[in-house]
């Protein structure tokens, strides 16, 4: 095997960091998603901004930036306009806010946004894999090691469902239902297994006639038995694969649907569901639609990675 | 090994290599695959004609108003034909497809197969020139990189397309925009034509139509460009390795030619991809054409979906699986001319 150097290392690590980061979202972001603090006040921040909130009462907040202290009172600048507040007006004294990644045109952080975002895009990719990877490992094993009627009758199925454009599939399915979390997975999950089911059905065919199979049968391995315990395992290193990639498909795939709209709907945060609402204010607030973007394509870019180091094995493992 | 890794890599279909009887007619061939894609294309079409009536809405629904009488849903609905039983509309629909009548469309009231031929034109233009750009350039930068000596070189090239390819296409679009529309105001957000194109000469409205299209046949060029070039930097390297490479290097042949040997021995694959790009040449990407607000096939199926606008739905479906088959045909006759082999090959 070629030394592949630092880039798969690189590639785990940064994908724990984001893996981390979106299961401890609620823990590690700042500010929950959803919470607007003073709209007009915090509108349109941009990344790395230093602003100060200032509680008037239970419900009013303002967020100002450039905040002064005056001789009655505090001052800072609050909607592109300087605006005094007296100093009997404001409970407490000013808790600072930093915004590290901007905020968007609702007054919201983008930081805890793109955290939940994470957290929601890759819960959906997951799932939405494992139930790709589930059908396609079923009907792979079950039209390469069934009989000829079952293989012809599901392989047909299958080139139908891959004739139907997918986004199109997805679209009909989508206005289908009400959009939800749910929806989406089953979706995704649902259009996106057909490839794996065909690859693996050859390996399965090929798998059927070697020596492995022969040997379980005789020392009198039940059919599925020989299936799960003896042929699937060897076909473990395209499994890992596949998974790695149909896991950055879906992630562009979800985040295609948010931009079209008709992913989950609101208040679910997804890194394309930000991403969809910066792309109506690029002239004022270019650091919506852009930092999305750059984790979904970090995200693809690792997982893509990772796989390259398996297909350059210079001879997959494999008993045929 | 070789088409499953194709497989793997760019997560499209497997160029099926068979031509099963050896030595068959391509005109046999075609009748034969023809006909046996007939039924594919009716399970497909039935499908969707079944998916859309389990949509929830009504386009003819209207909201009561002034000025809309009470009959005028009905007056529409029979209109469009759309109050006969649904065993009834297949047929008339099935029948359709058959004459060359699509029907018409809800949303645009005008004839689905003229609405589909123009929003293909437009397709055409966009992704035809995204798809002819993504090969050269993919295989330029490919052969470059894995024909260099320079180890720099390869790796940034390397690094600059896997990039490329892990970029959403639509979040270029939007950066793109962002960079070459909003900040220096160079070139037009979205559209195909200035309003006021009418008004100019045609050279002023060709440029205009150049404008227009740049930005978003550049987001569709560069992330599948990129996927490209990995792919043949991968294959060619792997095949400079060969007994073929060495003999034709110890005939005293150039590095230069000793790579094209190597490229032309990777063609199969890519011929192969070719033939799967057909359909996204044709039915268009979506994401981009709606982004973009291009009028083609993608979001001409956007609107139609959206809008429950049902001959339409359906004739969108019709073209692209059509096309779906048609490009695996494709694909199969480029790779038994690419490579004879395949001819033979079960």
């Amino acid at each position: 095997m070629r030394r592949r150097g630092v880039e798969p290392l690189l590639a785990l690590l940064w994908l724990g960091a984001v893996g981390l980061a979106g299961v401890f979202a609620p823990w590690v972001a700042p500010r929950p998603p959803d919470l607007q603090e003073d709209v007009a006040g915090a509108r349109y921040l941009p990344p790395l901004t230093r602003a100060h909130a200032l509680q008037l009462s239970a419900e009013r907040i303002r967020v100002l930036t450039a905040l002064r202290q005056t001789a009655d009172g505090w001052s800072g600048v609050r909607g592109g306009r300087m605006e005094a507040f007296d100093g009997k007006e404001v409970l407490g004294s000013p808790e600072p806010r930093f915004y590290l990644m901007g905020t968007d045109g609702l007054g919201r952080d983008l930081t805890g946004r793109l955290l939940y975002g994470i957290r929601h895009s890759l819960a959906i990719a997951a799932l939405s894999a494992m139930l790709a990877i589930g059908l396609g490992v079923a009907v792979g094993c079950l039209a390469g090691l069934g009989g000829r009627a079952l293989d012809a009758g599901l392989m047909r199925m299958v080139d139908v469902i891959r004739c139907i454009p997918r986004l199109l599939l997805i679209l009909v399915c989508a206005s289908l239902f009400h959009p939800s979390t749910l929806l989406l997975v089953v979706v995704l999950g649902a259009t996106t297994w057909t490839g794996l089911a065909r690859i693996l059905r050859g390996e399965m065919r090929v798998l059927a006639r070697s020596d492995l199979a022969a040997s379980a049968r005789a020392s009198g391995a039940s059919p599925l038995r020989v299936a799960l315990r003896h042929l699937l395992p060897q076909t473990a290193p395209l499994l890992a694969v596949n998974t790695a990639l149909r896991l950055a498909d879906i992630i562009l795939l979800e985040s295609a649907l948010a931009l079209l709209g008709i992913a989950a709907p609101p208040p679910a945060v997804s890194l394309g569901g930000v991403m969809a609402s910066g792309s109506d204010a690029l002239g004022e607030a270019w650091w919506i639609a852009v930092w999305p973007g750059l984790l979904i394509a970090g995200m693809v870019l690792a997982l893509r990675s990772l796989t390259a180091r398996f297909l350059r094995l210079p001879d997959p493992p494999s008993v045929a | 090994m070789l088409n499953l890794r194709f497989t793997l890599d760019l997560g499209w279909r497997a160029g099926r290599m068979h031509l099963t009887r050896s030595r068959e007619r391509v005109g046999a061939y075609l009748a034969r695959r023809t006909m046996a894609a007939v039924p594919l294309l009716l399970g497909v079409l039935t499908l969707v004609f079944l998916l859309v009536q389990l949509a929830p809405g009504d386009p003819f629904r209207l909201e009561p108003a002034s000025g809309v009488s009470r009959g005028a849903e009905r007056t529409l609905r029979r209109a469009f034909e759309a109050d006969r039983p649904l065993p009834t509309r297949y047929a008339i629909w099935l029948e359709g497809f058959l004459t060359g009548d699509l029907g018409t469309s809800y949303i645009y009231h005008r004839p689905v197969s003229a609405l589909l031929r123009e929003a293909a034109g437009n397709t055409l233009v966009l992704a035809g020139l995204a798809t002819l750009f993504q090969f050269l350039l993919g295989t330029a930068a490919g052969l470059l990189a894995a024909g260099s000596r320079r180890a720099w070189l390869d790796r940034a090239l390397a690094g600059l397309s896997s990039l490329a390819y892990s970029v959403p296409s639509f979040w270029l679009g939007l950066v793109l925009v962002w960079i070459f529309s909003v900040r220096l105001g160079w070139l037009p957000v979205s559209q195909m034509h200035s309003i006021d194109a009418a008004e100019h000469s045609r050279a002023w409205r060709a440029v205009d139509f150049l404008r227009h299209l740049l930005l978003p046949c550049l987001a569709l060029t560069l992330p599948s460009a990129g996927g490209i070039a990995l792919y043949v930097r991968e294959e060619v390297r792997a095949r400079l390795g060969r007994p073929f490479a060495r003999s034709a290097r110890a005939r005293g042949i150039g590095e230069r030619a000793v790579v094209l040997h190597a490229l032309k021995s990777a063609l199969l694959p890519l011929v192969n991809m070719l033939g799967l790009a057909l359909p996204g040449i044709l039915g268009g990407s979506v994401v981009l054409e709606v982004l973009y607000a291009w009028p083609g096939m993608g979001r001409l199926a956007y609107q139609a979906v959206l809008a429950k606008d049902e001959p339409l739905v359906l004739g969108c479906a019709w073209v692209t699986s059509v096309l779906v088959v048609a490009g695996s045909m494709l694909a199969d006759l480029l790779s038994a001319w690419v490579d004879p082999r395949t001819r033979e090959a079960a």
